[in-house]
């Protein structure tokens, strides 16, 4: 009888523990995101210096391949796996 | 007989009910220090306590500087001359949106070590939500993940103020997965973006060239 109702409680309290502890799954790290931006003005010719040297032939520890440059989207490099521009756009 | 029964009875129950308890804070806890762990991680973009401290203590911008380009290395401007970029020579002009200046140094496959972009300001960002907004705007555009591992506001450039962001991320595409600096710089007649990037795990290589870029940035 002693038996019974001890594994009566236990298996009662094996379902409070589930059931506390189902709800509380892992947040997300993923920060909350902005509104989108107001469209940006046009923008005027750029004055760049000419390029200053050829490319350099230096490995990247990073792998992964070549990230294809430009192409996609606007035109941003970042449309395309490379590293994100600046504009606060697109 | 039946009263020792009923002890053992009620002693096994609370012994159960114990174990019950025990279980649960432990199985509990654990999940509650994931998602600690995660908030700590939330609240790098969004804390209002973060405030106060960025002020104090401008996490991973302790190097910058503001100085004049370093000898040797070229200049490059956006239109009307509202900032100037400064970079080495090796680096070379990748092809840009119209009215940003892009500088960097890729290998032959394309791949690229150093990115360098200066971009008009052109969305509703500000030097008080600057951090949030680059991260902010990287997930809604580029990124699938995003963190923030550093920042700091009012920071002196030549001929402006600016705040900056220290962050990593994985871009949508390709997931490469990248780290830079990007500042928000105001001038005395213009906003400007500076963005300094380099994949992660090439980061310790071209992190001081990353770094006098941006002490060498001037926004007029």
């Amino acid at each position: 009888m002693t038996t019974k109702r001890v594994l009566m409680i236990m298996s009662a309290a094996l379902v409070a523990f589930v059931t506390a502890c189902g709800g509380s799954s892992p947040t997300s790290n993923t920060p909350g995101t902005h509104p989108a931006s107001s469209p940006a003005a046009p923008a005027s010719v750029q004055s760049s210096t000419p390029p200053a040297s050829s490319s350099a032939s230096a490995s990247s520890s990073s792998g992964g391949g070549g990230i294809p440059q430009n192409g996609g989207g606007d035109h941003d490099s970042d449309n395309n796996g490379g590293p994100s521009d600046g504009d606060g756009n697109v | 007989m039946r009263i020792h029964r009923s002890r053992a009875g009620i002693a096994g129950g609370m012994m159960a009910a114990g174990l019950a308890t025990a279980l649960t804070l432990t199985g509990c806890g654990a999940s509650a220090s994931h998602t600690s762990a995660s908030n700590t991680g939330a609240s790098q973009t969004s804390g209002a306590g973060q405030s106060s401290a960025r002020h104090r203590d401008p996490a991973g911008f302790t190097w910058f500087r503001a100085r004049p380009t370093p000898s040797g290395w070229h200049r490059a401007s956006l239109a009307d001359g509202q900032a100037v970029l400064s970079y080495p020579g090796s680096l070379h002009a990748l092809t840009t949106d119209q009215g940003t200046v892009s500088e960097g140094l890729t290998t032959k496959s394309g791949t690229v070590l150093v990115y360098l972009n200066v971009t008009p300001k052109q969305g509703n960002e500000t030097p008080s939500d600057w951090p949030d907004f680059r991260v902010g705007h990287l997930l809604d555009d580029d990124a699938s993940a995003a963190k923030i591992t550093g920042r700091a506001t009012g920071l002196e450039f030549r001929g402006g103020n600016g705040s900056c962001v220290l962050d990593s991320y994985i871009s949508k595409v390709h997931a490469n997965h990248y780290r830079e600096i990007a500042c928000f710089v105001q001038g005395a007649h213009a906003a400007s973006v500076i963005v300094a990037a380099a994949p992660a795990g090439d980061w310790g290589t071209y992190q001081g060239l990353l770094e006098e870029a941006v002490s060498a940035y001037a926004a007029s």
